[in-house]
C-alpha cells in the first residue's frame, strides 16, 4: 500500500474519521489496527517479524528498567540487540555473506558451496528495527522512560505514516505523544495537507518520471557514452532526493493530520557546503541515530587522532552495509568516509595557513556547494549500480568516453520535461534555504491566495503528470 | 484559524481545483481533437498505428490534394483499437468518405502491440463509445479516477500532442538509417517479431470494414512497407496475412500493398517496419498518386 494510492488515502480517511471520534483509551489501538492492516498490505507474514520486533524490546525495556546492576542492565540490553537484529540479519545480510564465502572458497578452488538462501526481505525492516532499537538503548542509557503499556509501545513501532521508510524516530520524541490526546486541529491538518502534496509532487512526478530514463541506462551502462551517464547520475541524485524525501514529507504530514510531530528527515542536502554539513541535512534520523549509538560510543572526536578516523570510517561502512547488502553500498559508504576525512584535512590546511577568511568569500562557498554535489553524484554511482563492474563501468566512461550525442531516452518530451521539473525544484529550494518560502511547517513569507493557488498546482501536476511506480526507493531497505 | 476561515479554505481550494481540472481538460482536448484531427469535417481520415504515423506526411498530402486530412495515428494501437478509433471519427465527423486504414503483416498478431493501449483513449471518455471501451477494458478504481478526475487522463506526450495541434505541427519524423547487419544477426537469432494472425483479431478487423461500409465509407487499407528480411523469414505466414486483407477487397475497399517496390530499399527506413523522412516522402507521393486517379 503505497502512499500514493487511493487504498491508502481511504485507509488514512477512516483512521482520521475514527481516531478524533473515538474515546482517548482506544486511539493507540486504532492506531495499532490501522499500522498493521497497511504494513499486512504487503505480506501478512511479515507482520510477525515486526512484532517479535518488537515484544523483544518492549520487553528488554522493561527487564533492563527493572534492574538493579549496571551489569544486568548491560545483559538485557544487549539480548534485545541480539534478538532484534537475528531477523535483519538472517533476511537480509545471509546471502551476502554467503555469496562471498561462495566466491572466497572459487578462488581457493574448492569445490564446496553453501546454498543461498530463498528468503524475502520485509518492507522497512531496517527502519522498524532500529526504531525499537533505539528503544531499550534509550532506556540503558537513561534517555527515555520505560514504556508500560504494549499497544503504546506497539504503535510506536509500527507507526503506519512513518513504518516503512522512516523517519527513524526516537522514543523520546515519539512514544510519549502516543499517551497524549490529539483533537482534530485545522491548522495542523492543512500544513499536513500541504506538505504531503509536495511529498507527492516530489515523488510522482519528479523521482518516478527521473526513474525511467536512469533504470534505462544504469541497466546496460556499457552502451551509453560518458555524457549520457553523466545526465543518469545527475538524474538519479535528483531522484533519490526527491524519492526518500517526498516520502518523509509525507510521512510528517500524514502524522501531522493526526496530531502527532515526526522529526524533520532533510533540509536541502544539495545546498550543502560540506560533506559533513551534507550529512547534518542528508537522512536527519539515520545519521543521528549513528551519531547517538554508534559514534559517540566509539568515542566520537573525543579520542587520539588515529582512533577518530577509525570511527568515520567504522561509521560509514555500517551506514553504507545498513543500506544494503551489497559491496555497491560499503564502497558508498567508504566513499563518503573518505571525502569526510580528506575535507577535514581541507580545512585543517586552510586553519593552518592562517586562511580562514577564505571561507567568507561567496565564490569560495558557491564553489564548495558544487564540489560537495559532484562528489555525492559520484558516490551514488555506487549507490545505484547493480555491481561494482558497472560503477567501474560508468566511473571509466565519464572520464574517456564523451564522444557521441546525449542520449534523450525513449522520448525527448519527457526528457525535456524532466529538466524543467528539475530547475523548478532547484528553484523552490533557493527559495526555501533563503526562508521565503515554508520549509517543514516554518513561516511563508508568500500570501496565503499565493500559497493556495501553488497547491492546487502541484495537485493538477501530481493529477496530470504522476507517474504510476510500484514502490520507493528506501522501502528496500 | 477559524471553522469559517478553515472550511472557506478547503472550499476554495476544492473549488480551484475542480476549475483548474476542467480547463485543463477543455485546452488539452481542443488541441488534441486539432491534432488528431478527429472533429474536424475532413472527407479523408488515416487510422493506424506508428508503423502509419511515420509512413505518410499529412501536410504534404493536403497540400497535393487540397483538402484537410485527418491524421487519427497512434502509437501501439491493436485493431480493437483502431475499431474504437473509427467509431470516434464517425461520431464526430459526420462528412468523412475515406478511410486510408495502415495494415501490415502483424495486424492479426495479437503480441507486440500494447495490452493496455485502451489508456490512449482517456483523454476522450466523454465520448460514450470510448467511455464503454476504457470502462470494459480497465480496473474499476482507475476508470473512475479517469473519470472524474479530467487531468489525470492526460500525460506529458499528450500535452505534447495537444500544444502541436495549436501549433499546426504535424510532422511525424524518426531520422536515420537501419543498421541492417545487425538485424540479420538479430533475425538469425529468432529475435524477430513472428506473424501470428488471431482468428478473434480478424473477426474485429471485419467488423471494422463492415461498420465503414454500413456508413458509406470508403476503405484503402494501405500496406506502408516494412523491411523485405522480416517477410522473407516467415514467407508462408506473411503471404497468408496478405491474402486475408485481399479477400477483403470490393468496389469499396480497396487494398493497396507499397511492399514493393519499397522493402528492399533499406536507406529508407529508420527501423525494420518505421520509415525515416526519406521513406515517408516516396510513400506519401504513391499514395497522392494513387489518390488523384481514383
Amino acid at each position: 500500500m503505497l502512499f500514493n494510492s487511493w487504498e491508502f488515502i481511504g485507509l488514512f480517511i477512516s483512521t482520521c474519521l475514527l481516531y478524533f471520534n473515538l474515546p482517548y483509551k482506544y486511539r493507540s489501538s486504532l492506531l495499532l489496527i490501522s499500522s498493521y492492516i497497511f504494513y499486512i498490505s504487503w505480506r501478512w507474514d511479515f507482520a510477525f517479524v515486526m512484532l517479535g520486533v518488537t515484544l523483544v524490546n518492549y520487553y528488554g525495556g522493561l527487564k533492563i528498567n527493572e534492574s538493579k546492576t549496571i551489569k544486568k542492565k548491560r545483559n538485557y540490553l544487549w539480548l534485545s540487540i541480539v534478538l532484534s537484529l537475528i531477523p535483519l540479519l538472517y533476511l537480509k545480510y545471509a546471502n551476502f555473506f554467503i555469496g562471498n564465502i561462495n566466491n572466497v572458497s572459487e578462488i581457493f578452488d574448492s569445490q564446496s558451496r553453501l546454498t543461498l538462501l530463498e528468503v524475502i526481505l520485509p518492507v522497512g525492516i531496517s527502519f522498524f528495527t532500529f526504531q525499537a532499537l533505539s528503544y531499550s538503548l534509550d532506556v540503558y542509557f537513561g534517555k527515555t522512560k520505560v514504556e508500560h503499556n504494549v499497544v503504546n509501545f506497539a504503535v510506536f513501532v509500527a507507526f503506519f505514516p512513518q513504518l516503512v521508510a522512516g523517519p527513524i524516530e526516537r522514543s523520546s520524541n515519539l512514544l510519549g505523544q502516543f499517551r497524549e490526546k490529539h483533537n482534530f486541529n485545522r491548522h495542523d491538518f492543512i500544513e499536513g495537507s500541504k506538505l504531503f502534496i509536495w511529498g507527492l509532487f516530489k515523488k510522482v512526478v519528479i523521482a518516478d518520471r527521473l526513474a525511467i530514463y536512469v533504470d534505462r541506462i544504469y541497466e546496460n551502462p556499457d552502451v551509453y557514452n560518458g555524457p549520457t551517464l553523466a545526465v543518469a547520475t545527475l538524474f538519479f541524485a535528483i531522484q533519490i532526493y526527491c524519492d526518500f524525501s517526498g516520502y518523509s514529507d509525507m510521512a510528517i504530514g500524514t502524522a501531522k493530520i493526526l496530531g502527532f510531530n515526526l522529526m524533520q528527515n532533510f533540509n536541502l542536502p544539495y545546498l550543502s557546503r560540506s560533506i559533513a554539513e551534507f550529512w547534518r541535512r542528508w537522512h536527519i534520523s539515520l545519521s543521528t541515530w549513528f551519531s547517538d549509538y554508534l559514534y559517540k560510543p566509539l568515542g566520537g572526536n573525543r579520542v587520539v587522532y588515529s582512533r577518530w578516523l577509525l570511527n568515520i570510517f567504522i561509521v560509514f561502512l555500517v551506514s553504507g552495509f545498513w543500506h544494503g547488502a551489497n559491496w555497491t553500498f560499503i564502497i558508498w559508504g567508504f566513499l563518503h568516509a573518505l571525502y569526510y576525512v580528506i575535507e577535514s584535512w581541507g580545512d585543517k590546511v586552510l586553519n593552518w595557513a592562517k586562511q580562514t577568511r577564505i571561507k567568507q568569500f561567496n565564490g569560495y562557498r558557491i564553489s564548495k556547494m558544487i564540489v560537495v554535489f559532484i562528489l555525492v553524484c559520484y558516490a551514488w554511482i555506487f549507490f545505484r549500480a547493480s555491481s561494482i563492474s558497472d560503477a567501474y563501468i560508468i566511473s571509466n566512461k565519464l572520464i574517456f568516453d564523451w564522444s557521441g550525442n546525449l542520449y534523450l531516452g525513449a522520448s525527448t518530451v519527457s526528457f525535456v520535461l524532466c529538466i524543467l521539473l528539475i530547475i523548478v525544484l532547484v528553484f523552490v529550494q533557493i527559495l526555501q534555504y533563503n526562508k521565503v518560502v515554508s520549509l517543514y511547517f516554518s513561516k511563508s513569507k508568500i500570501h496565503s491566495i499565493g500559497q493556495l493557488l501553488w497547491y492546487v498546482f502541484l495537485l493538477l501536476s501530481v493529477s496530470m503528470l504522476g507517474v504510476s511506480s510500484n514502490a520507493f526507493i528506501y522501502f528496500q531497505f | 484559524m477559524s471553522k469559517k476561515s478553515f472550511a472557506l479554505y478547503i472550499v476554495l481550494f476544492l473549488g480551484l481545483f475542480i476549475t483548474g481540472d476542467q480547463v485543463l481538460h477543455k485546452v488539452l482536448i481542443k488541441g488534441l481533437n486539432q491534432y488528431y484531427g478527429i472533429d474536424e469535417p475532413n472527407e479523408i481520415a488515416l487510422v493506424g498505428h506508428s508503423h502509419l504515423m511515420l509512413g505518410l506526411d499529412k501536410v504534404r498530402l493536403e497540400k497535393a490534394l487540397d483538402k484537410g486530412i485527418s491524421k487519427y495515428t497512434r502509437e501501439g494501437v491493436n485493431v480493437n483499437d483502431r475499431l474504437v478509433m473509427v467509431r470516434q471519427l464517425i461520431d464526430e465527423n459526420p462528412n468523412l468518405k475515406t478511410v486510408i486504414y495502415g495494415v501490415d503483416a502483424w495486424t492479426f498478431t495479437g503480441e507486440g502491440l500494447s495490452d493496455n493501449s485502451y489508456k490512449l483513449f482517456y483523454p476522450f471518455l466523454d465520448s460514450p463509445n470510448i467511455d464503454e471501451y476504457v470502462y470494459n477494458n480497465s480496473e474499476k478504481l482507475e476508470y473512475l479516477t479517469k473519470k472524474h478526475i479530467k487531468s489525470s487522463r492526460y500525460n506529458e506526450l499528450l500535452l505534447a500532442g495537444a500544444v502541436r495541434g495549436y501549433f499546426n505541427k504535424w510532422d511525424n519524423l524518426k531520422f536515420g538509417e537501419l543498421d541492417t547487419l545487425k538485424l540479420k544477426m538479430e533475425i538469425d537469432k529468432g529475435n524477430y517479431r513472428k506473424i501470428a494472425n488471431n482468428e478473434a483479431n480478424i473477426t474485429v478487423f471485419k467488423e471494422t470494414m463492415a461498420l465503414l461500409m454500413a456508413n458509406d465509407i470508403k476503405v484503402v487499407l494501405l500496406y506502408v512497407p516494412t523491411i523485405d528480411m522480416l517477410e522473407t523469414i516467415q514467407k508462408e505466414e506473411f503471404d497468408e496475412t496478405i491474402q486475408i486483407f485481399k479477400s477483403q477487397t470490393n468496389g469499396d475497399i480497396t487494398f493497396l500493398n507499397f511492399q514493393e517496390p519499397w522493402s528492399h530499399r533499406y536507406e529508407l527506413f529508420f527501423d525494420p517496419i518505421h520509415l525515416n523522412p526519406q521513406g515517408q516522402k516516396k510513400i506519401t507521393d504513391q499514395l497522392i498518386s494513387f489518390l488523384k486517379t481514383r
